[in-house]
């Protein structure tokens, strides 16, 4: 019988979503009740396209969700099957402690992982600008220059995420048969050419699955920039749930936010659909 | 006695008990702050007293960092169980009070504050003539600066104008010992905007006069190119000027580790000062802010912050809230005349604003760091309080924060600036 769960997914899934999208064509403050709201058509998408900081504001938010998002999955992904391949190997010793070292960080809160973070980034006196200076590489402004800030956010982001990826990794490398190895070997395939066809293209569902995690995951970023960065300096990290925050809460402006979380939740879909689309055309031409 | 009678006999018995349980029953009222830790414990203790005559009133603290207490305060304040009382900045009081997040104070609280206090903050805390809130302290900026340094690169007086302000600033910095000779401040609103009209004011200019923004005046034309010099000449570097949401980070760090040689700060920073920098504090002297080309004596941006009472909690608790709040900050509840308020504040080197306590604490204000601001008050400029206000200052960090790190000129900036501020404050005023 589907009938209870279309009801509690229609209640708790698509109504707050759709609640969402009247929203964005309203002029409403979220200190008033709904029936408050008055349509204004496209009035609201219009603003956050436009030309007034209130557009500026907003297309800087979502270029930055893009770069953050496409920097985080194009370093994790690959690491994870770097560290998934390097702790996948049964003779390695310790194998088990390292996987166990790498999925810690995943399970640190935020806040500690952002207290930490921001002193490791500490210009004049960060371990990591001390480090550098050992050998030779004068001080990185970090989290203070427009340049570097958002970039430093991503970087914290693939320490606390890679070791949850590098779980899926291992994951997908199980389901490998062995034999597919062993019957390469005998051919007199290398470990390179073992990588390039065997593993990766059997990872390929795993990628996919990690690569879609990935994605929203980043595009959700928003406890390190609200710990350590508040969106400076210069709006360089102010990522778009951060400024729906700012904008639809501090400012109260409920029908400016929805229309940008419906442009977010529209971001999201269009990117994971493509990528599934890229997918699929390359799993049926092959 | 059957088992029928004795039950009859028990509901009887409670409901007639049950008015006068209503009756003692305590009123929960709660205190939201963004105050730290050792703060809220000089908060808790007061309220402690109060429940010593009022023990029917059961008061809880809780703190949230600043960056989160406007959010908290929107998100939690449209409830009966959200806070009821919050403290809050001035400049967020029009919208809390347009939402009625916030409720007017009662005819005798009113009454109190119009006469107890001076008028430039009661007219802070109302909007439209009804108060809102009851005051409690009252911030002011001047000019920090670092007396060791200053000896160091010879310059023997604080600079009074702006030509001895970026000579100073100049002579101050040290690129090989990673020192600047002027810190701003970045990716924190007021930072950023207040120390900027600080300077604005100083040289004959506003932010908003007669309810429009101002920031097309030649006047805020030379503040913008001030800044412009002072990044441009290397005086000034932005990569030292990051604060986080606890409004402290480097831009504090490099203060107190004597790598910036002034800095454009208020008097509340004087407690972060001490604890960072022990007895080298003493190496901090206060000065009035340089005066402009345009300007004709040292004037300062003021604003103040106020309890208020969520509207929407019950009236139990509404009654409690004024009546703690009245208490706490009337010359009863302190220490030599002083409100407990005031003690508070003083605590963290923050000025109080009722007369009284102005009076209670003169020897304290009368110290080398705060009578520097206790000087600057008078000629001091409010903050503009205008509905949209929080936007237009979050927008000029913005434009201020791109001048900083070389984004766009200062004409550019001044340009934005107006622009922004322009369509922001007309929107908000619909």
């Amino acid at each position: 019988m589907l009938a209870p769960a279309v009801t509690l997914i229609g209640v708790f899934v698509l109504l707050p979503m759709l609640l969402t999208v009247w929203l964005s064509f309203q002029d409403w403050s979220t200190q008033t009740p709904f029936s408050d709201a008055g349509f204004i058509g496209l009035g609201n998408f219009r603003e956050i396209f436009g030309p007034t900081s209130v557009g500026r504001d907003f297309k800087t938010a979502l270029l930055n969700t893009a770069i953050y998002t496409t920097l985080s999955v194009i370093l994790i992904l690959p690491l994870s099957v770097v560290f998934g391949l390097l702790v996948y190997q049964r003779e390695v010793a310790g194998g088990t402690t390292l996987r166990t070292v790498l999925f810690s960080t995943y399970m640190v809160p935020m806040i500690a992982v952002a207290l930490v973070w921001s002193k490791l980034y500490s210009p004049s006196e960060g371990p990591l600008n001390q480090l550098l200076g050992l050998v030779g590489i004068g001080p990185q402004p970090w989290l203070s220059s427009p340049r570097s800030a958002l970039v430093s956010i991503v970087f914290l982001n693939v320490w606390q995420q890679v070791g949850y990826f590098t779980v899926l990794a291992i994951a997908g490398l199980t389901q490998i048969p062995g034999s597919l190895y062993e019957a390469a070997t005998l051919d007199g395939a290398n470990r390179r050419e073992q990588f390039r066809f065997i593993t990766l293209p059997l990872l390929r569902r795993t990628l996919l699955f990690s690569a879609v995690i990935a994605i929203i995951n980043a595009v959700q970023v928003f406890e390190p920039v609200a710990l350590i960065t508040q969106g400076g300096p210069v709006g360089s990290t102010n990522v778009l749930t951060y400024h729906i925050r700012r904008v639809g809460i501090e400012r109260a402006q409920g029908g400016l936010g929805s229309a940008m979380a419906v442009m977010l939740m529209l971001s999201l879909i269009v990117c994971v659909s493509a990528l599934f689309a890229f997918v699929n055309r390359k799993d049926s031409s092959e | 006695m059957s088992l029928a009678w004795i039950s009859k006999l028990a509901l009887a018995a409670g409901l007639i008990v049950l008015p006068a349980t209503g009756w003692a029953q305590s009123v929960n009222i709660s205190y939201l702050t963004h105050w730290s830790p050792e703060t809220v414990a000089l908060l808790e203790a007061a309220a402690k007293d109060f429940a010593k005559a009022n023990p029917d009133v059961a008061i809880t603290v809780r703190a949230v960092p600043f960056g989160d207490l406007l959010t908290t305060l929107r998100s939690q304040g449209g409830s009966s169980d959200g806070p009821t009382i919050g403290g809050i900045y001035d400049l967020w009081l029009p919208e809390l009070a347009r939402d009625k997040l916030v409720a007017p104070a009662p005819e005798p609280v009113a009454a109190e504050v119009k006469s107890a206090w001076p008028a430039g903050v009661v007219s802070a805390a109302s909007v439209g003539g009804t108060l809102y809130g009851i005051p409690n302290e009252i911030d002011v900026y001047a000019l920090n600066y670092n007396k060791e340094l200053f000896k160091e690169a010879g310059i023997a007086a604080p600079p009074k104008t702006w030509a001895e302000f970026k000579e100073a600033a100049a002579k101050l910095t040290n690129k090989d010992k990673g020192q600047q000779g002027f810190g701003m401040i970045n990716s924190w609103a007021a930072g950023v905007v207040h120390p900027f009209a600080s300077l604005l004011v100083s040289n004959g200019g506003n932010l908003v006069k007669d309810g429009k923004p101002a920031l097309d005046s030649p006047q805020a034309g030379e503040t913008f190119a001030l800044y412009e010099d002072l990044i441009k000449s290397g005086a000034s570097n932005p990569a030292m000027a990051t604060a986080d949401a606890n409004t402290t980070g480097p831009f504090l760090d490099n203060f107190v580790s004597g790598k910036t040689g002034m800095i454009i700060m208020a008097n509340w920073w004087e407690s972060a000062l001490k604890s960072g920098m022990g007895d080298k504090f003493a190496n901090v002297a206060t000065a009035p802010i340089p005066v402009g080309p345009s300007g004709d004596k040292p004037h300062s941006i003021s604003y103040s912050w106020m309890t208020v009472v969520n509207a929407k909690a019950g009236e139990a608790e509404q009654k409690a809230a004024w009546e703690f709040l009245a208490w706490l900050n009337s010359p009863k509840s302190g220490k030599n005349g002083a409100s407990a308020m005031s003690d508070i504040l003083m605590s963290m080197g923050i000025l109080p604003s009722r007369n009284s306590d102005i009076e209670a604490h003169k020897d304290k204000l009368g110290s080398e760091f705060l009578s520097g601001y206790v000087s600057v008050l008078a000629d001091a400029r409010p903050f503009p309080v205008v509905p949209g206000g929080q936007e237009f200052s979050e927008s000029l960090q913005q434009t201020l924060e791109a001048l900083q790190y070389g984004q766009v000129s200062a004409k550019d900036a001044q340009a934005n600036a107006q622009a922004d501020a322009t369509s922001i404050l007309e929107r908000a005023a619909k």
